[in-house]
């Protein structure tokens, strides 16, 4: 079944079967491999990607369901080779450690800062309760949040 | 494996036409954080998804004397805008799965999945939801007590959609809770849910009180008899004492990987006791703040 969209601005067809998971299409058929699999169940956030600018983990969204819809991946957050300010301060702060979590983290911060440039401590929190890192203990994650909208100011 | 047709369809009309005539061979996607899953594990096998995402009509909030939640009104949609008229779906809606799952999974969808544990049935439950159906010959509407009739089971038949599920607001006066009880505090399925809806009189009475609870039973429950001991009450020790007997008496707990049925009886009593202390708290809302 053929499919039409925009990822990163970019339109592309591609033919898969009806049933497919948009992050099998975007790894498997586009080979942007920066978005992760993790549980692919919905616990883990690895996966997650922009469908129209809300934070949806793709391994539970059909691909079929993104026709003409503008999906951005973690490929589509850095501008020209230059990391967002966000990506940035992550790096900054030893926000990354062993990296596999971190595409899922920027997309859903990236979302959360679309829609509330200044959020508190614990808006940031509650953001990424859907995103699992095992490394960081969250807390560099959240100070990097804090330091770009603090930068932001 | 036969080849799955994905379907995707933009009015109500049109979905009402394909399920008439796929019926059970159909199974309707909104969000797909649950039929996702389950499809990828092989527990359902459609021969169409049928995609109703983006049907204009079912994504309706309306709120006049009642609040009608269209088929495709999301958690996130529920716990952003009816805080104040509907706490403890609000509540509910807040701890269904992270961000990415409340962003695109739906009430009627957390409903028609059936799970024992669905946290959103509890507080409809107690807001007295009505299902709204839709099929080629007509509607219908059904509450929501006679709607969920076993586990992953429904009252829908294969030529039906859920177009809107219906309830009623807090009334004024009245306060209301959902607690859950998890090892986190965020993405758990409850071992226990608690929903409990309070009506108080000037002097503090219960004037009506609404009870419902899953994960304790293949289908989550009001408990009629805990609430009428509950009213003409003024929450007293006795009084919520005697409810939790009931509560723990009506319950059918099973042992899981998640927990025990006796550590799902133990907790229950003390999650009714504070719920009734923080509904105690919330409910005569306007005379709180003098």
């Amino acid at each position: 079944m053929e499919l039409t969209f925009t990822v990163n601005g970019r339109t592309v067809n591609v033919d898969v079967p009806g049933g497919t998971t948009l992050l099998d299409v975007l790894r498997g058929s586009l080979q942007l491999t920066g978005t992760k699999e993790g549980c692919v169940e919905g616990e883990c956030g690895a996966c997650t990607v922009l469908v129209d600018g809300r934070p949806v983990d793709s391994c539970l969204y059909a691909a079929h369901a993104a026709e003409g819809r503008a999906i951005t991946t973690i490929e589509g957050i850095s501008t020209d080779g230059e990391l967002s300010a966000l990506q940035r301060a992550l790096v900054d702060t030893g926000g990354v450690q062993c990296g596999f979590c971190t595409p899922g983290f920027v997309i859903t911060l990236t979302a959360l800062l679309e829609e509330n440039p200044t959020p508190i401590e614990d808006e940031v929190r509650a953001a990424i309760v859907g995103n699992i890192c095992r490394c960081t203990g969250y807390t560099q994650i959240i100070d990097a949040v804090m330091e770009t909208v603090e930068g932001g100011r | 494996m036969r080849t799955l047709e994905f379907r995707t369809v933009t009015k109500v009309d049109e979905a009402l036409e394909s399920l008439s005539q796929l019926g059970d061979e159909a199974q309707v996607l909104a969000g797909g954080t649950d039929v996702m899953i389950q499809y990828q594990r092989g527990e359902l096998h459609p021969a169409t998804l049928l995609h109703i995402e983006g049907v204009e009509e079912l994504q309706r909030l309306e709120q006049d004397g009642s609040v009608t939640l269209g088929a495709l009104v999301t958690h996130r949609r529920v716990s952003r805008t009816l805080a104040d008229r509907l706490p403890a779906l609000s509540e509910a809606c807040a701890t269904v799965g992270g961000w990415q799952t409340q962003e695109v999974g739906t009430v009627a969808g957390n409903v028609c999945n059936a799970s024992p544990a669905a946290d959103t049935i509890p507080p409809l439950l107690i807001a007295g939801a009505v299902v709204d159906l839709a099929s080629g010959g007509g509607t219908r509407s059904i509450p929501l007590e006679q709607f969920v009739l076993g586990r992953r089971k429904t009252a829908r038949a294969p030529d039906e959609l859920v177009t809107a599920i219906r309830v009623e607001p807090l009334p004024p006066g009245a306060g209301e809770v959902y607690l859950k009880v998890a090892p986190r505090s965020a993405m758990e399925v409850a071992l226990v849910g608690l929903a409990v809806r309070l009506q108080l009189d000037q002097d503090r009475v219960v004037t009506d009180a609404r009870i419902a609870t899953c994960s304790v039973a293949p289908v989550p429950f009001r408990v009629r008899g805990a609430e009428e001991v509950l009213v003409g009450s003024r929450l007293e020790t006795d009084a919520v004492a005697e409810a939790a007997d009931l509560l723990r008496a009506a319950a059918d707990p099973i042992d899981d990987v998640r927990a025990t049925a006796a550590y799902r009886l133990k907790v229950l009593g003390p999650l009714l006791e504070r719920a009734a202390t923080i509904v105690g708290e919330r409910a005569g809302g306007a005379t709180r703040w003098s």
